[in-house]
């Protein structure tokens, strides 16, 4: 990487400390007893009004993170309930003082890759002629909930494309989406600069500009 | 187009509202209502990493005075010096990561494979420096002894190792289980460095620290097993359904 590129990445990471400061105060509530870690402690605790919280607050970027690559909106709904009865299998390997959301992310990473493997290796078959003839639903109903990132992220590869979105829906720091993935920080860094790279060629490619109002448009 | 320009599209797409039915919501906490009670959080890292070193030197001890110190009573003090406490350290790092592959979301320093290459490498430098008796006898067939007695007391170290922090989770069993034979292989090293008293260079670095890559490869490949047949297993438990 030249000297232009490594400035690039730099002023790339700086912008992503900075945005995710913000991301993370919009979940954080005013009350400190509020905090995902305080409720994941009260949850520990055997406090069923912090696990109903919990389960308010983290499904929504949960349930985004699983419809990204599932076949439906079901799909998503059956990862987002299978993860929920793991986390509560685990529950006991939260570390109190640890920062919360990776461990989320961490187990909601492990079933999905699970849920994939499993439909790779079983009943390939069946689910390919069972697509066929829901094919056009399925389709239809994913394409009527998914959301412009969704779109936007489609020319990364898998795991560049998990780094953004925890990045961005769920406004984890660089770190904490390391500890996510249990990779390095600067693993991370390095999908963050490429796909980064990758987002905007395609942009630029399919014509995003922006707008007099200063919103960026599809030219 | 800019990196800025990029994160700004980014970031307004990812504030979209996205709505999840509450009966959805309502049905994830239903389900986890039935088996509801209090936990205790798994101890700090530091008190399992000890617990996994000691477990590691009590197998080391066990097997060399089953087999006898004669390694241990052949070396100088410069070789005890230096081969013990860098096996000591090397252990505390393996074992440290061994937890942290155990518990989801913690910070990982080092990926598994390089852990296997620092330890590899970290042992070779040890024993590069300490001996340098350059002759070779018998080389296989002595060697090949002593890769079996370190790997079959790296076994039962891996197993006593899970045993003390099975309560954790593994996010990736193979991870886990070259980790795990990563340590365990480490106790066989040091059965190895007690007993053995052949201190020719070639034999101690390339049998000796065969030890610790064959553990992990072994302890990945149990870890790869075992998902493989979790996966099976639930595959036809939802084709049975």
């Amino acid at each position: 990487m030249g000297l232009r590129g490594r400035l690039t990445a730099r002023t790339e990471l700086r912008e992503h400390a900075g945005r995710d400061f913000d991301c993370r105060k919009a979940f954080e509530p005013m009350h400190p007893d509020g905090t995902l870690e305080a409720l994941m402690a009260r949850y520990q605790q055997g406090d069923f009004s912090a696990a109903t919280d919990l389960i308010e607050r983290i499904s929504p970027q949960l349930h985004r993170f699983f419809l990204s690559r599932s076949q439906s909106r079901t799909d998503a709904d059956d990862l987002l309930q299978e993860t929920w009865l793991r986390i509560h299998k685990v529950r006991h390997t939260y570390r109190p003082g640890e920062p919360a959301l990776p461990w989320f992310y961490a187990i909601a990473r492990h079933v999905r890759v699970d849920h994939y493997r499993k439909s790779v290796r079983t009943a390939v078959l069946e689910r390919q002629l069972e697509a066929m003839s829901k094919g056009v639903e399925a389709v239809q109903e994913k394409s009527d909930s998914a959301d412009g990132l969704n779109a936007m992220l489609a020319p990364l590869s898998e795991s560049q494309r998990e780094v953004i979105e925890m990045l961005k829906v769920a406004g984890m720091s660089l770190e904490e989406v390391a500890r996510a993935t249990s990779s390095s920080v600067g693993s991370v860094k390095q999908k963050v600069h490429r796909a980064y790279k990758k987002l905007r060629e395609t942009m630029s490619a399919t014509g995003f500009r922006k707008g007099q109002s200063g919103v960026y448009l599809e030219k | 187009m800019k990196n800025e320009e990029v994160d700004y599209v980014l970031t307004e797409a990812a504030r979209a509202p996205y709505d999840l039915s509450p009966e959805t919501l309502q049905h994830v906490a239903a389900s986890i209502r039935l088996s509801f009670r209090p936990v205790r959080p798994l101890p700090p890292t530091w008190v399992m990493a000890g617990g996994l070193v000691l477990i590691c030197a009590a197998v080391s001890l066990t097997g060399a005075a089953r087999a006898g110190f004669f390694g241990f009573a052949k070396m100088d003090l410069q070789e005890r010096l230096l081969v013990f406490p860098a096996l000591i350290l090397l252990t505390w790092v393996a074992a440290s990561e061994y937890v942290h592959a155990m518990i989801p979301g913690s910070l990982r320093r080092i990926s598994p494979g390089a852990l296997l290459g620092f330890v590899s490498a970290a042992l070779l430098a040890v024993f590069a420096f300490l001996f340098r008796d350059h002759q070779t006898d018998h080389f296989f067939s002595i060697g090949i002894v002593c890769l079996l007695t370190g790997f079959f007391h790296a076994i039962p170290a891996a197993l006593l190792g899970w045993l003390l922090i099975r309560r954790g989770f593994a996010v990736n069993s193979v991870s886990a289980g070259l980790m795990a034979g990563v340590l365990g292989g480490l106790a066989g090293v040091g059965v190895l460095e007690l007993h053995c008293p052949n201190f020719q260079a070639a034999h101690v670095l390339v049998w000796h620290t065969a030890v610790v890559p064959l553990s992990g490869a072994a302890g990945a490949l149990v870890g790869w097993t075992l998902r493989f047949r979790a996966s099976s297993s639930a595959g036809e438990r939802a084709n049975s359904k």
